[in-house]
């Protein structure tokens, strides 16, 4: 009977805030479910917004600023036509970019963003952007592979990035085709290292594989 | 027990108990409401975002006092603290625009600015490269914008009514003494920098900063390409010849050599020429670009280049009624090199200096005429941001210009030079009341040891921004410019020309649509006049000329109507008269025409992995002096008119092709008429028509980029 009152009080001063972590984790663990239901700009601003709080209260955390940029480098592809919204939007990813690359400089996660970012930048006006923000993205991504060579998302965005110049040159995509059937078959051989962490882009690797048919 | 059921107790009221509900709407001042503004209690994970109408209400469980936040893009966040004691809390909440200078309001008077920064241009530096009828010269490119007249025998800018030695060129700060090629007269020339060297262009067509003197009409500012990103070799095949550029990358450096060889003798053997060449333009050009990061702000650019050009022609001479030969020769030695860095979080410094020596040797029937130019130019600038709404520039300039000119006939030698040092110092504040609104104040004073005068030049610009997309600016000022050196060179007892500028101009920026219109209107005083026609007396010359252009200039540029397509249209509207130099009164000026349209269209052909690019140039006949006519400046030359179309095909990702041809249509263009010096016995005087050297111009080239990964390509150069 005691020591059953002692867990329960356990679990109580847990669930009130005793300790900030647990409300870390049920936050992040909401905000994350919330993606599935993100339709619109406006739905990606409020998580990407959730996720900001979050970050500003878990200042050693780097998974809230990453989802932060994540969502704001989304609403920017999202955005139909006004170029210096789209701008706006990346500024707000960018800062966050940053500050993630000075606490965690060795998270390949971080540097394929980095790479989504100046694709995202580039498609804002490709004729004038073209040269400077594919060098870049090439560059992330360089160093996106080289602290993980299994990092799922690096190799998704490379072959998108690839598929996408291949179309613009007037060149066959589907010489790709393969490298997309390669990442979608290993998909799931790739394990976060927590629940947390990034898991992203499998539909979009199914996409691809589905373009390719 | 019963201690541990005391504390579930109070652990769940304090759990349960204290909810409170926060509600409200977020509104923007001026624009209503703002919809997915962040609204949360600083410190906690309870907020929400606002819905469409900007309203949000969410609930917490946290009591006693905290500190609600909303923050929206754009805006200053928000903070008040609020009291939660489980009744519901009901807010309006307004927030203010930040200040930011990126999105506020900037002075567009007179002033086309084009790089690649994230604002609406007018014109990138991409434009001024594909654009056809340009042909890769930057001048070229310029004249597709309102306010430029073209004048075909000559290929200089010519601005508002102003001649085209009242424009400077600066490159990263410092002054470029020779920017054209010399040519033949009435033949016209080229800028003598390939425009892939630059990054950004600001070309100010009046009332500009009083950081730029020295010039009556405009100011056209190149800023050169910042560091390389990787190791390359470029080679490019022209019809006019090849070049050859290799670009090595070091740890906060990089070097750029480039190798430039064209002859115009094969080109001229399969196209027919009006000018009778008796040896075809060939040039040399080598030149070396620098660029070296030092600490964590600074930038050092240097560029050297040596030039060396020749040709020779026979010209008929109406006063001997014979073909003459004409032979030029020359070096040209240009060195430019900058430096910028941040002192500290506030204060910024750039330095820059040009050295030129240049030498045009020019034989004609047996004559020797040489003009030696040697110049050179140093500037210092610093700058303060006071705070974010308050910028403070100021600095110090030395012009230096000596200039050597030798007649030699087959019985007498004339030599005659001057050398002057123009001292120049200038300040000027730029104050933003708002983001919807900045002043520039600022006065230049100089000084010139040759002509022992001291000007004083002050300058003031505004601009108000209206809404989100338009705009409108004024700009005034006083623009002061040495006399030319044909003058200079016979006397010092000479003050310098002054122009006043009055600008207005309106901006709407929407969408990939730009519409500019400005009119405008210069005041011309102390020109030069000659009284006399002993040119080599400085008794000759005084500063009694005056004039005035006016002027409606419009600018529409539209990316976004036509899929994959791109237009520009720039119309200009001039009046003015001037009496100056040999005139006998106030007339119109023969570099003048009244009306001046281009229009210029590109489309890109993703199958067939081309870009296209047509460019219609429409000029109004300007006037020329016909001495065997009473009226001066009576005569009228046809009215320019090209049709120039251009064509850049990708064959692979780092093999381009390219293809232009200037005037398809093949309109008849002529230049007005020369005429003999003197009369013949029936007292006339004979004349020919001015007419370009050929009637099109073809150009074809291969352009090959190596990459150790093989994949870029000089896209950029000509896409």
């Amino acid at each position: 009977m005691k020591t059953t009152f002692i867990t329960l009080i356990i679990t109580l001063i847990t669930l009130t805030g005793f300790s900030q972590k647990p409300e870390y984790y049920q936050a992040m663990g909401e905000s994350l479910g919330q993606y599935a239901n993100c339709k619109t700009p406006e739905d990606f601003q409020a998580l990407g917004n959730r996720f900001g709080m979050i970050a500003n209260n878990e200042k050693e955390e780097w998974l809230p600023l990453y989802y932060h940029a994540h969502c704001y480098i989304i609403m920017s592809f999202m955005e139909p036509s006004d170029a210096k919204k789209k701008d706006s939007y990346l500024d707000v990813a960018e800062k966050s970019l940053k500050q993630l690359e000075t606490m965690v400089p060795t998270e390949a996660e971080v540097f394929a963003l980095q790479a989504m970012l100046y694709t995202a930048r580039l498609v804002v006006n490709p004729m004038e952007r073209g040269q400077q923000y594919s060098m870049l993205t090439a560059q992330s991504l360089g160093r996106a592979s080289a602290l993980d060579p299994s990092n799922p998302r690096a190799k998704l965005l490379k072959i998108q990035n690839d598929m996408g110049s291949a179309r613009y040159f007037g060149k066959d995509p589907k010489e790709f085709c393969g490298q997309a059937a390669d990442l979608l078959a290993g998909w799931d051989s790739f394990v976060p290292k927590s629940q947390l962490h990034p898991a992203w882009g499998k539909d979009q690797a199914e996409e691809l594989v589905k373009s390719c048919k | 027990m019963k201690f541990y059921l005391l504390i579930v107790f109070f652990l769940l009221i304090n759990a349960l108990s204290a909810q409170t509900t926060i509600s409200g709407t977020v509104k923007a001042q001026k624009d209503g409401t703002l919809p997915g503004a962040n609204i949360y209690l600083k410190g906690t994970y309870d907020g929400t975002s606002s819905d469409v109408n900007g309203r949000f209400s969410f609930k917490t469980q946290k009591s006693g006092t905290h500190i609600l936040v909303i923050e929206f893009l754009g805006y200053e966040p928000f903070a008040k603290e609020i009291n939660l004691t489980g009744i519901e809390i009901n807010l309006l909440i307004e927030l203010k625009e930040t200040f930011s200078k990126l999105d506020a309001v900037t002075i567009t008077a007179g002033t086309f600015e084009a790089g690649d920064k994230k604002q609406a241009n007018t014109l990138t530096s991409l434009d001024m490269i594909t654009t056809a009828g340009a042909a890769g010269d930057v001048f070229g490119a310029l004249r597709t914008l309102p306010g430029t007249t073209t004048n075909g025998e000559s290929g200089r800018l010519f601005v508002k009514g102003g001649d085209s030695e009242e424009s400077q060129t600066y490159i990263d700060g410092a002054l470029v003494h020779t920017p054209y090629i010399s040519t033949a007269p009435n033949t016209a020339t080229r800028g003598r920098f390939n425009p892939f060297m630059f990054k950004g262009t600001i070309f100010s067509t009046g009332g500009y900063s009083a950081e730029y003197g020295q010039a009556l009409s405009s100011v056209l500012l190149l800023n050169t390409n910042d560091m390389p990103t990787q190791d390359q070799l470029d080679i490019s095949v022209l019809s006019i010849g090849p070049e050859l550029a290799g670009t090595k990358l070091w740890g906060s450096g990089a070097v750029t050599a480039t190798l430039t060889y064209n002859n115009l003798q094969p080109y001229m053997n399969l196209v027919p020429q009006n000018f009778e060449w008796k040896k075809a333009p060939e040039s040399t050009a080598a030149a070396i670009s620098i660029r070296q990061k030092t600490g964590k702000t600074g930038m050092l650019k240097v560029y050297a280049s040596f030039d060396d050009g020749n040709f020779r022609l026979a010209q008929e001479d109406l006063d001997q009624d014979k073909m003459i030969d004409f032979a030029l020769g020359n070096r040209n030695t240009f060195v430019n090199t900058s430096y910028r860095t941040a002192i500290n979080k506030n204060w910024s410094a750039a330095t820059s200096a040009s050295f030129t020596a240049d030498a045009d040797d020019v034989t004609f029937d047996g004559n020797q005429f040489d003009k030696e130019l040697k110049g050179f130019h140093l500037k210092q600038t610093i700058s303060n941001e006071l705070n974010e709404k308050v910028t403070l520039r100021g600095g110090g300039e030395w012009f230096s210009r000596s200039v050597e000119q030798t007649y030699q006939s087959p019985t007498d030698t004339f030599v005659n030079q001057y050398d002057n040092n123009t001292f120049a110092a200038f300040a000027e504040a730029e104050m933003y009341a708002s983001k919807r609104f900045v002043t520039r104040v600022g006065a230049r004073v100089e000084h010139s040891s040759y002509l022992k005068t001291t000007n004083f030049a002050p300058r003031l610009t505004a601009a108000w921004k209206m809404d989100e997309t338009s705009q409108f600016s004024m700009a005034w000022g006083w623009f002061h410019q040495n006399p030319n050196d044909d003058f200079l060179i016979y006397t010092s007892k000479l003050d310098y020309e002054r122009a006043d500028h009055y600008t207005l101009s309106y901006q709407s920026a929407k969408n990939g649509r730009t519409l500019r219109t400005e009119v405008y209107l210069k005041d011309y005083r102390n020109l030069v006049k000659q009284n006399s026609d002993e040119f080599f007396l400085p008794e000759s010359y005084n500063n009694k000329g005056s004039g005035y252009a006016a002027g409606l200039d419009i600018f529409w540029r539209d990316k976004k109507s036509i899929k994959n397509g791109d237009y520009w249209i720039s119309y200009s509207y001039l009046d003015t008269k001037r009496d100056y130099r040999r005139y006998p009164e106030l007339a119109v000026p023969t570099f003048a025409s009244k009306h001046n349209l281009s229009v210029v269209y590109k489309h890109w052909f993703g199958k067939l992995r081309s870009l296209a690019s047509v460019n219609y140039v429409y000029s109004s006949p300007r006037v020329y002096n016909n001495p065997n006519s009473e009226k001066f400046n009576g005569e009228k030359t046809l009215a320019y008119q090209s049709l120039d179309i251009s064509w850049s095909f990708l064959y692979r990702q780092n093999i381009i092709f390219y293809g232009a041809v200037t005037n398809v249509p093949g309109f008849k263009q002529e230049f007005g008429r020369r005429f003999s010096d003197q009369p013949d016995q029936n007292g006339l005087f004979k004349s020919a028509a001015i007419v370009p050297g050929s009637d099109r111009f073809y150009v074809i080239a291969i352009l090959i980029t190596l990459t150790k990964k093989g994949t870029e390509n000089q896209l950029d150069k000509i896409q």
